[in-house]
């Protein structure tokens, strides 16, 4: 055996059994949900082979197309807003100020609170009749409560108000990435600029942007990832005793999880999951692309 | 040297881990099946004496914490029948059809199963998990007629799946102690809707934390909606809902004028309607059957701060009989590939007759077999109101299944569900909820 063979199956040896466990949950799996996204299958009856009657019938399927689209206007309303907010604090928070770690714990913390618990609290906060918010602003406005929005109960409110939530709760974790990022950029380049002349604002776009880029490019994509498959928010947030969302608040994945489990149309949600797949994909591919070019 | 042989150790052991890991659950299945005698393959010709091999059961059930009469069951099987075993695998109570569904998709060797509700009984039948009972029942004389109809209601092409083995019909729960302070009659075993109405109106008092509300509708879709199906004009798969124009109208009324508490708070606050009838904030609210024992058991425990109550029958439209109401039914079923069937069965039918509905009835539960007996030993338990009108309330004269037998009433679930939300909460008005389930529902029916 070669020197290089050798040190190849070293190489191998120690990512077997984390491959073994990929290959079998998630690699098996996806290849499964492939084949029946163009099958007919109930769970335990024989599967039927029906070419793309899948594909044919979720371009008509209005509740899929609104499931699709509260998905695109929750990720447009959380990308920026989030990116935005963890970008600030991370800067304020990398100043040497008074109580820097104690600010920093605190806004980590809603990050690792369990999620059960905070969308209880928020939805006592946001509660349309008994919540301290609109009770503020039935006081402050002379309002009556019943004309105020209802916040997740409302049709027109419940999109902006899990917008907010998932932003206050994932914006300390995004924030310590920025902070990593923050503190790898050279402080040489600051004073460089410094003895330039240029002033507070100018060093951050012409010194901290360009150089955070990789990091911006990295909590961009994950962030797109996970609002797209987003699913337990919203669960946890709008369902309530009978454990379903409705018109304005269905995303992809309930739709999803619905169809194969309550309608147990397994053949139409791994075709709804593949659509799914494929839009991350090209979000994806179209990020790499324009980390390669603007990124470096 | 010694750095290739490190290697090779480690490989072989993350190998063989992994290896064991993935052989353990397979090792299991084949001792499993090599010690069972095969399985008996038609039903019909087990006989009604079961062997007296050493058997285990597994039954599939939920909240096994919360619930009173598993345990009783379980053990009053095993003093008749010392060989059997009975394991019960709890799925939890949330999507427990979803899972029982899944379970038995991936080939879990589940033999007894309880069934939750229609829906997800439905979808079993079609997945064919379910053994047929037909022919069991001829083998074994049982008679459906004492299930008071509901069997007939659960027939799928003319064969049974499953058998009730409890039968929970809506009742009014009322606060005795909140009536006598407003000096207010009781309610009656025989109101319309406008009385109740009316009753509801005139128990409302008060304001903030003092304030009293005349009735509760808790927010699943049964405890508004099928007051529209109780004249037995319609069903909730028609297809059209138009009917149902007035229920909505009277409740929401209720709602705007404060009788009853707004559904969306209830909704984003996920209320129990347990705390709110404990804490004596409602006069009446209207509820299933089973919450008769869990009200004895928190009055007795303290939790339950509505200690003087009763129960009358449900409300009914004008011209319909008072002891018309709605239902639930629990059963049990037995998975069609269930090693030991004849046991499986035999459990079900102890559980499902006269002997377990005994059982059921002493832990304050409703069987699904009434007899004078069963309703005496349930309105004789310590705790239960001891007015004549709460015992009466337990007779019932015509009860409509929440969710009658449909091949795509999970499906149809769905939709009303959404619909009846988007009402409660004022996202859609009545029309406009009642229009998107005849469409939506009219669609599925084409289909």
């Amino acid at each position: 055996m070669s020197r290089g063979v050798k040190d190849n199956l070293i190489a191998y040896s120690f990512i077997a059994p984390n491959f073994i466990g990929f290959a079998l949950f998630t690699l098996v799996p996806m290849i499964f949900a492939f084949i029946l996204a163009f099958v007919k299958w109930d769970g335990a009856n024989p599967m039927k082979f029906i070419g793309l009657d899948n594909f044919t019938r979720l371009i008509k399927d209005s509740t899929f197309h609104k499931a699709l689209w509260n998905t695109v206007v929750y990720t447009i309303g959380v990308v920026p807003l989030t990116m935005i907010v963890a970008l600030a604090l991370a800067i304020l928070l990398n100043q040497k100020i008074m109580g820097r770690n104690f600010m920093r714990t605190v806004f980590f913390f809603p990050y690792v609170a369990s999620l059960v618990a905070v969308a209880a609290v928020w939805n006592f906060i946001f509660s349309p009749t008994m919540g301290p918010i609109n009770n503020i602003l039935h006081t402050i406005t002379g309002i009556p409560l019943e004309d105020l929005p209802r916040w997740a109960a409302d049709k027109q409110w419940a999109m902006f108000t899990v917008v907010l939530f998932t932003v206050w709760k994932n914006m300390g974790y995004y924030m310590v990435i920025y902070l990593a990022g923050l503190q790898g950029i050279n402080p040489e380049l600051y004073e460089a600029a410094e003895l330039d002349g240029a002033g507070p604002w100018r060093r951050f776009r012409n010194v901290t942007v360009p150089q955070l880029a990789p990091t911006t490019f990295f909590v961009l994509m994950i962030l797109v990832i996970n609002s797209f498959k987003v699913y337990d928010i919203f669960i946890n947030l709008f369902a309530g005793a009978d454990n379903q969302l409705n018109d304005s608040t269905r995303v992809m994945v309930y739709q999803i999880y619905n169809t194969a489990f309550r309608s147990l149309d397994y053949g139409y949600a791994s075709a709804m999951a593949i659509v799914l797949f494929l839009l991350v994909l090209g979000i994806t591919i179209v990020q790499f692309r324009g980390e390669k070019k603007y990124g470096q | 040297m010694n750095l290739k042989r490190f290697y090779g150790m480690t490989l072989a052991t993350a190998l063989s881990v992994s290896m064991l890991a993935g052989c353990s659950g397979n090792n299991a299945n084949n001792e499993a099946a090599a010690t069972t005698a095969p399985a008996a393959g038609n039903a019909a010709n087990a006989s009604a004496e079961p062997s007296q091999e050493p058997v285990t059961l597994k039954w599939a059930l939920w909240d096994w914490e919360a619930t009173a009469y598993y345990k009783p069951l379980i053990d009053a099987y095993k003093a008749a029948h010392p060989n059997v075993t009975i394991e019960y695998v709890d799925l939890g109570s949330t999507d427990y059809m979803t899972m029982l569904s899944t379970q038995l998709s991936g080939g879990a060797d589940l033999d007894v199963l309880t069934i939750k509700d229609i829906p997800g009984y439905s979808n079993l039948v079609k997945q064919n998990h379910l053994e047929p009972l037909k022919s069991y029942m001829s083998a074994n004389s049982i008679d459906p007629s004492v299930y008071g109809g509901t069997v007939e209601q659960i027939e799928v092409n003319d064969e049974v799946y499953a058998l009730p083995f409890r039968s929970d019909f809506w009742v009014v729960y009322y606060n005795k102690a909140l009536f006598d302070k407003a000096g207010v009659e009781y309610p009656s075993n025989d109101m319309t809707f406008d009385q109740y109405d009316e009753l509801a109106r005139k128990m409302t008092s008060g304001s903030g934390s003092e304030k009293v509300y005349g009735a509760h509708y808790h927010t699943w879709r049964s405890a508004v909606q099928l007051f529209g199906i109780l004249d037995g004009k319609n069903t909730v798969v028609g297809g059209n809902y138009d009917f149902l124009k007035p229920t909505y109208e009277r409740i929401l009324k209720e709602q705007e004028d404060g009788i009853v508490m707004d559904y969306a708070t209830l909704k984003t606050s996920s209320t129990h309607y347990s705390g709110v009838f404990y804490n004596n904030s409602v006069a009446m609210m209207n509820m299933g059957s089973w919450f008769i024992a869990t009200q004895i058991e928190k009055v007795k425990s303290g939790e339950s701060q509505s200690t003087e109550w009763g129960i009358v029958k449900y409300p009914h439209p004008d011209g319909v009989e008072a002891g018309t109401t709605l239902g639930t039914i629990t059963s049990l079923a037995v998975n069609q590939k269930s090693k030991h069937k004849e046991a499986a069965l035999d459990f079900m039918n102890f559980v499902t007759g006269e002997e377990g509905a005994k059982v059921i009835a002493s832990t304050g539960t409703i069987p699904a077999i009434k007899n004078d007996e069963v309703i005496n030993s349930i309105t004789s338990i310590d705790g239960f109101p001891t007015d004549e009108n709460s015992k009466a309330a337990l007779n019932t004269v015509q009860t409509y299944l929440e969710m009658p037998m449909h091949e795509k009433s999970a499906d149809i679930e769905v939709i009303l569900n959404e619909a009846h939300d988007n009402i409660m909460t004022k996202n859609a008005t009545i029309d406009e909820g009642l229009k998107d389930m005849n469409k939506r529902v009219g669609e599925l029916l084409n289909n």
